[in-house]
C-alpha cells in the first residue's frame, strides 16, 4: 500500500453531519415502506402524508440543505484543493503480523469540485422532483394505495446517488453505484403488471449489468496495481508513477466499458428509451437527471490518472475512445429522435445526445490533460464538460418533468372527453400512458397547440430545449460551446479528433431541430385530437419545480459570469477565478463571441448558426404552424409561433420522400439494434446455454445417475441375501470367520 | 492322565454337533442347547489347556464364560417367551422380521 497524499480534514462543525445527507434518505426508506405497509389505504395517509411523499419531501429538503451547507463551506475554503473527512477507519493486520494497515476499507467523505458539482445537481433535483412526484402520482388513480413503495424506492435511490457522489474510495463509489442499479430496476418496473414495463426494467438491469462486469474488472486491476482503492492512495501521483502505464489504461479503459453502462452510450445505449415504462417522476429523476450522470461523473474521477506527470502522453488512446464513443452518441441518438413520435422517446435520445456530449468534452479534456504542453486547456474542457452536465441535468430534468405534465394532463382530457361523450366504460384502471388504452397519450400526433392552455409547462419546454440546444445565452450555450471548441481544439493537434469534432458539431444542428420538433409538434400549431383541445393546466405541486428550473435555466448567463466554466478541481484554478461577477461576464462574452483566435471566433458563429438557425428552421418550416384562431399563447411564445408559421407558410416543403424512406425506417427501429442484441443473444448465449444445459443434462446428472442406478442394482442383488431367518445369519458369521481365518493363513 | 490331544478333540467334536444343530434345528431352545454346546466346547479346551500348562488363566475364563453363558441363557429365554406371546410358536421360522 502506497503512502497517501495529505489531504486536510475539514474541522468544522457541519462536515460532522455531512453523512446524514446519505444517511437520512437511507433511513427513510425502511419508514416510509414499513408506515405504508401499514396504513395502506387509510384516509389519513393518503390525504395528510400523501402516502409517503410528505415524509420524502422533508428528507429531500434537509438533504439538500445539507449538501447546501457543506457546498457554501467547501467554497468558502476557497483553495480549490481536495478535502476529507473520516468517520471511520477499518485497518487489518498487515502482512508482517506487527503493523496494522489503515484505511483499507474507511468510510469518508470526499469533497473536491466535481463532487460540489454533482452533489448540488443531485440534491437539487431530487427534491425538487419529489415535489413533482407528490403532484403527479397522486393524483394518477392508477397509482392509488402503492405509491408508498414509489416513495420508499425514490429516496433510497436518492441515497444511493447521494452516496455515490460522496464516496471517498472507488469501492464505495461501486456500492452505491449498485444501490442506484437495484433502484432503476426496481422503479422502471413501477407498474410490474404491464409486460413492456416489466421487461424494460429487465432489460435496463441486464444492459448496464453487462458494464459493470468491466467495472469491477477495472477495479480489481486498480486495486492490484495500488493495495487500495481510496482516492486518497490511487490520485497521489507517487503512487501512480510507480504503475505501468498500459496496464493504467486497461483498468481505465474497463471502468469507462462501465461508465458506457451506466450513462447509457453506443453500444450499450438499448435500455434507456425503454426505461421510459417508469413513472415520468423516475425518468426525470433517474434517466435523464442523475443516475445517467453516474457514468460521466466516473470518467470525471480519472482526470488525476490523465493529469499525473508519469502518464504524460500514455493514456490518449483512452481518452480519445472516450470522446469518439461520446461522437458516435451523439450523432446516432440524436438521428433517432428525428422520428421518434413519442414524447418522452425524444427526450430520452436527446439524453444519450447529449450525455454523449459530455463525454466527448470529458474524452476532450483528458486528452489535453494527457498531452503535455496542453495542460492549461485541459481544465477549461474539464469545466465546459461539466458545465454541460449542469445544465444538461437541469434542463432534462425540467424537460422531462413538462412532458410529465403535458402527459397526466392530456389523460384527464382524455377522461374529461370519454366521459362526455358518453362513453361512460371505466378507466380508471388502464388510466396510465399504457398501451392497452387506444389512446396513447404520450404521441405527439395527439398534441399540438397547447401553447395557450399550459403555459407554464410550454414555457418550461421552451426554455430547456433553448437550453439544450443551445441557444445563445441560456443554459447549455456556455457549455455546449465550450466542448465544442475544446473537442476542436484537440483535433487541431490530433487529427484522429476530427471525427468527434465533426460528430459534436453535426449534433448541434441535429439537437437544433429534434427539440424544436419536439417542440412546436406538441405546443404549435391547431390542436391535432379533441382531447388536446381540452386540456387544462391544475394539478398542484407540479407547477413549483417547472418555475424554479426554468430561473435555474435561464440564469445559467450568471452562472457562466462566475466563471463555471472553468470549473475544475485543480488547485492551480481558484475556483470562482479573482474576477467579480460582472468582470467575469465580461470576459467570457468577450472569450466566447470575440475570440482573438481566428478559428475558434468563426467556430462560435457556425454553431450559432447551424444550432440555433439551421435547426430550429427546418423544424419551423416542416412543423411550424399558428394557434388554433382566437387563441393566444403568453408574450414570450406568441412571437415564435408566429414565426413558426410563416416559416412553414414561406419555406414549407414536402418531406414524404424523406419520411418514407429506408433510413427513416431504420432509424424509427431505431437503427435495428436491439434486432441485433436479440439475434446476438440468441443465437450466442442461447446456445450456450443449450449447449451448457446438454452438458449439465448428459454428463454431470449422467453420471451422478450412473451411480445411483448401478448402487441400486447391487443393493437389489445383495437384498436377496437378507433371508430373515437367524439360521442364515449364523451360518453368514461362521462362514464369514472361517473365511477370515483362512485369509489370516494365506497372508501370515 | 488323558492325552490333551483327546480333550481337544472332545472339544471339537462338541463345537461341530453345537455349529451343526444351530444351523439346522428349527426350535429355539434346541438351538440355544446348540449354543451352549459351543461355549462349553471352548470352556472343556480352557480348562484342557490349563491343566497342561499349569496357568490358572485358563480356569478363570473357563469361569466367566460359564457366568456369560449363564446370563446369555436367561436373556435368550426371556426372548423366547415374549417371542411365544407374540407368535404363539417359538419355531424359528417364523421370525423373520429382520427381513422386512
Amino acid at each position: 500500500m502506497g503512502t497517501t497524499t495529505d489531504i486536510p480534514e475539514i474541522t468544522s462543525s457541519f462536515t460532522e453531519y455531512a453523512i446524514f445527507i446519505v444517511l437520512l434518505p437511507m433511513l427513510a426508506f425502511p419508514v416510509i415502506l414499513f408506515l405504508g405497509r401499514l396504513f395502506n389505504g387509510n384516509e389519513t395517509w393518503v390525504k395528510s402524508a400523501k402516502e409517503g411523499g410528505l415524509i420524502a419531501l422533508p428528507i429531500m429538503v434537509a438533504s439538500f440543505v445539507l449538501s447546501l451547507i457543506l457546498i457554501v463551506e467547501f467554497i468558502g475554503s476557497g483553495t480549490g484543493s481536495y478535502y476529507i473527512g473520516d468517520w471511520l477507519n477499518f485497518g487489518w493486520i498487515g502482512a508482517d503480523g506487527m503493523t496494522i494497515e489503515e484505511k483499507v476499507f474507511g468510510v469518508g467523505i470526499y469533497i473536491d469540485h466535481v463532487t460540489v458539482m454533482l452533489l448540488f445537481v443531485a440534491s437539487f433535483l431530487c427534491m425538487l422532483i419529489n415535489i413533482f412526484s407528490i403532484g403527479y402520482m397522486n393524483t394518477d388513480p392508477v397509482n392509488d394505495n402503492r405509491n408508498h413503495r414509489f416513495y420508499a424506492e425514490f429516496v433510497l435511490f436518492c441515497s444511493g446517488m447521494l452516496g455515490m457522489v460522496l464516496a471517498d474510495s472507488f469501492l464505495w463509489l461501486f456500492i452505491f453505484w449498485e444501490l442506484m442499479g437495484l433502484c432503476s430496476y426496481l422503479l422502471i418496473g413501477f407498474y410490474y403488471e404491464r409486460p413492456s414495463a416489466a421487461y424494460a426494467a429487465k432489460k435496463a438491469f441486464l444492459t448496464t449489468r453487462v458494464g459493470d462486469v468491466f467495472l469491477v474488472i477495472g477495479l480489481v486491476m486498480l486495486w492490484n496495481m495500488f493495495g487500495s482503492l481510496d482516492y486518497s492512495v490511487v490520485f497521489n501521483p507517487d503512487n501512480i508513477a510507480l504503475v505501468d502505464a498500459g496496464e493504467l489504461q486497461m483498468a481505465l479503459g474497463m471502468m469507462f466499458i462501465g461508465a458506457v453502462g451506466k450513462s447509457a452510450q453506443f453500444p450499450l445505449h438499448v435500455w434507456l428509451p425503454d426505461a421510459m415504462e417508469g413513472p415520468t417522476p423516475v425518468s426525470a429523476l433517474i434517466h435523464a437527471a442523475t443516475m445517467v450522470n453516474a457514468g460521466l461523473y466516473l470518467v470525471a474521477r480519472m482526470f488525476p490518472f490523465f493529469g499525473a506527470p508519469s502518464m504524460a502522453g500514455e493514456l490518449v488512446d483512452l481518452a480519445f475512445i472516450i470522446a469518439a464513443i461520446g461522437g458516435i452518441t451523439a450523432v446516432m441518438a440524436a438521428a433517432i429522435a428525428f422520428v421518434q413520435d413519442d414524447l418522452k422517446k425524444v427526450l430520452a435520445y436527446s439524453t444519450m445526445s447529449q450525455l454523449a456530449y459530455i463525454f466527448t468534452g470529458l474524452g476532450a479534456a483528458l486528452w489535453l490533460a494527457n498531452t503535455p504542453g496542453m495542460e492549461k486547456y485541459a481544465i477549461v474542457a474539464f469545466g465546459a464538460a461539466l458545465f454541460h452536465l449542469f445544465n444538461h441535468a437541469m434542463a432534462k430534468g425540467m424537460l422531462f418533468m413538462a412532458s410529465g405534465s403535458v402527459i397526466h394532463e392530456m389523460h384527464h382530457a382524455h377522461h374529461e372527453v370519454h366521459h362526455h361523450d358518453g362513453h361512460g366504460e371505466d378507466h380508471g384502471d388502464d388510466h396510465h400512458d399504457d398501451h392497452h388504452d387506444e389512446f396513447d397519450a404520450q404521441s405527439m400526433s395527439n398534441m399540438g397547440g397547447l401553447a395557450s392552455k399550459m403555459p407554464i409547462t410550454a414555457t418550461a419546454m421552451l426554455v430547456g430545449s433553448a437550453s439544450i440546444m443551445g441557444l445563445p445565452l441560456i443554459g447549455g450555450f456556455w457549455s455546449k460551446e465550450g466542448i465544442i471548441a475544446n473537442t476542436w481544439r484537440v483535433a487541431r493537434e490530433e487529427p484522429l479528433f476530427l471525427f468527434p469534432a465533426f460528430c459534436v458539431l453535426l449534433g448541434a444542428a441535429m439537437t437544433g431541430f429534434y427539440m424544436s420538433r419536439m417542440w412546436l409538434k406538441t405546443f404549435a400549431g391547431k390542436p391535432k385530437t379533441e382531447v388536446a383541445e381540452h386540456v387544462h393546466e391544475n394539478t398542484p405541486w407540479i407547477p413549483i419545480p417547472l418555475v424554479t428550473l426554468t430561473f435555474v435555466s435561464l440564469s445559467s448567463v450568471i452562472l457562466a459570469g462566475m466563471m463555471f466554466t472553468h470549473w475544475s478541481s485543480d488547485s492551480g484554478y481558484a475556483f470562482f477565478s479573482d474576477k467579480g461577477l460582472v468582470d467575469g461576464l465580461i470576459y467570457e462574452f468577450e472569450h466566447i463571441f470575440l475570440n482573438s483566435d481566428a478559428f475558434f471566433f468563426v467556430l462560435t458563429y457556425v454553431v450559432i448558426f447551424i444550432g440555433a438557425i439551421v435547426g430550429p428552421g427546418l423544424a419551423m418550416a416542416l412543423y411550424g404552424g399558428a394557434l388554433k384562431e382566437g387563441e393566444k399563447a403568453k408574450g414570450w411564445m406568441q412571437p415564435i409561433i408566429n414565426l413558426s408559421a410563416r416559416v412553414n407558410e414561406k419555406r414549407g416543403f414536402d418531406n414524404s420522400a424523406w419520411a418514407d424512406s429506408g433510413l427513416s425506417v431504420a432509424l424509427k427501429e431505431r437503427l435495428y439494434f436491439d434486432k441485433w442484441y436479440d439475434t446476438a443473444m440468441l443465437k450466442l448465449v442461447a446456445g450456450f446455454a443449450v449447449l451448457s444445459a446438454t452438458f449439465d443434462r448428459k454428463v454431470i446428472d449422467g453420471t451422478i445417475k450412473t451411480i445411483e442406478r448401478s448402487s441400486q442394482k447391487i443393493s437389489l442383488s445383495v437384498r436377496k441375501l437378507t433371508t430373515g431367518s437367524a439360521r442364515d445369519y449364523i451360518m453368514m458369521a461362521a462362514l464369514g470367520v472361517l473365511v477370515i481365518y483362512a485369509m489370516l493363513e494365506v497372508m501370515l | 492322565m488323558i492325552d490333551p490331544a483327546w480333550v481337544s478333540v472332545l472339544s471339537a467334536l462338541l463345537f461341530t454337533i453345537g455349529l451343526w444343530g444351530a444351523f439346522t434345528r428349527k426350535n429355539a431352545i434346541v438351538v440355544l442347547m446348540c449354543l451352549e454346546l459351543i461355549l462349553n466346547a471352548a470352556n472343556l479346551q480352557f480348562v484342557a489347556a490349563a491343566i497342561q500348562h499349569g496357568d490358572a488363566t485358563g480356569w478363570v475364563f473357563a469361569i466367566f464364560a460359564i457366568a456369560i453363558a449363564a446370563s446369555e441363557v436367561a436373556i435368550g429365554l426371556a426372548i423366547f417367551l415374549a417371542m411365544y406371546g407374540q407368535h404363539e410358536s417359538i419355531s424359528l421360522d417364523d421370525v423373520n422380521l429382520l427381513k422386512h
